[in-house]
């Protein structure tokens, strides 16, 4: 089964940790991840510039290395990425600010990617709220 | 064919983005010429109330999108009836053609898509 | 088309459990994660409108969530799951509808 899987939730929410396990028992599973799509308060994942406590669990970076390890294609919505801050330097350049995108592992893009994903795939989750 | 999508819009206009943001995902859609509809549920409906001023709050008026909802191809618009009599208001006196439904209408409406966002 | 109703807030102080039950129809799936699952705590109304459900409604909650949370004493219709079982049931449903 095909699965586009969209994100609401920023990365200290839990519903971000459970999303990511979520995804990870899709492949385990044998399935595919057409699209990951962040909207939302869930463009911080995007985020290069977030510090956390040792002790603390990383979402954005272990999003981020999920995404590299299985070369998933994830979108970042620009339209809310950027009024919350989240640019990458192409967008910095446009705008004259600092770019806070992890943009190896994530994409700006609009809307339409997450439209095209659930055309794409056999079902649609969201993940959003605690 | 393409798979149909239902946009479920339950927060009120002027509590933060999540009003705007769930038109724009319908917007989008319908200039892809996509199947969706909107329903209006829970909070949601008050976005559909008249003589709203959000200028006051300097805000932009969600009112714009709305309209422009037929103009993108998204024509199927629902509003919960339930929804509506909570809070007191009356189908006649919304901002935009609306089809009311009362909670069998809308169980049926949910079984017509493919898919479903709720925000 | 049968839906899987994802529900993830406390149901006591949010209306998204209550909405979502109107709007269930026979076949349907109904899981709990997150705070959500306290809507089976003992004792409460919440709990005994799930419980209230018709059969033809499955009721699932993720395992992890009612573990952390203490809960115990669980209706005997319930549906422990794990990750692999979150996915087994959202395909065994046509689709998801996640109350974000």
């Amino acid at each position: 089964m095909k699965f586009a899987i969209a994100l609401f939730s920023p990365p200290h929410a839990p519903s971000s940790r459970r999303a990511l396990r979520f995804a990870e028992a899709v492949l385990a599973g044998g399935h595919e991840i057409v699209r990951l799509f962040l909207y939302q308060d869930a463009v911080q994942h995007a985020s290069a510039a977030l510090v956390l406590p040792q002790d603390e669990t990383d979402g954005a970076r272990q999003w981020q290395t999920f995404i590299s390890d299985n070369q998933l294609d994830a979108v970042v919505c620009i339209a809310a990425a950027l009024r919350r801050g989240v640019l990458n330097d192409e967008e910095a350049a446009r705008y004259d600010k600092p770019a806070t995108v992890q943009s190896q592992a994530w994409t700006l893009s609009g809307l339409g990617q997450l439209h095209e994903a659930n055309q794409l795939a056999d079902r649609l989750i969201c993940f959003g709220g605690p | 064919m393409s798979q149909s999508l239902l946009i479920v819009t339950r927060q009120a206009p002027w509590s933060g983005p999540g009003a705007r943001e769930a038109l724009d995902i319908a917007l989008a859609g319908g200039a892809f010429d996509l199947p969706l509809g909107l329903l209006f549920l829970d909070d949601g409906v008050f976005q559909l109330a008249p003589e709203q001023q959000p200028a006051s709050l300097a805000l932009k008026d969600l009112q714009a999108n709305l309209q422009a909802l037929p103009m993108f191809g998204v024509e199927a618009l629902y509003v919960s009836a339930r929804s509506l009599n909570e809070r007191g208001l009356s189908d006649g006196a919304l901002q935009l053609p609306v089809e009311v439904l009362d909670d069998v209408g809308l169980s049926a409406l949910f079984e017509r898509y493919d898919q479903v966002i709720t925000l | 088309m049968s839906t899987l109703h994802v529900l993830s807030h406390s149901p006591f102080s949010d209306s998204r459990l209550s909405s979502c039950l109107r709007l269930l129809t026979p076949g349907d799936g109904l899981l709990l994660c997150g705070d959500a699952v306290y809507a089976l705590q003992g004792g409460t109304a919440q709990r005994a409108a799930l419980e209230l459900m018709p059969e033809t409604i499955v009721l699932l909650a993720l395992a992890e969530d009612l573990h952390a949370r203490g809960l115990v004493q669980l209706p005997e219709r319930l549906q422990l799951l794990d990750y692999p079982g979150f996915v087994a049931s959202s395909i065994a449903f046509d689709k998801v509808n996640t109350w974000l």
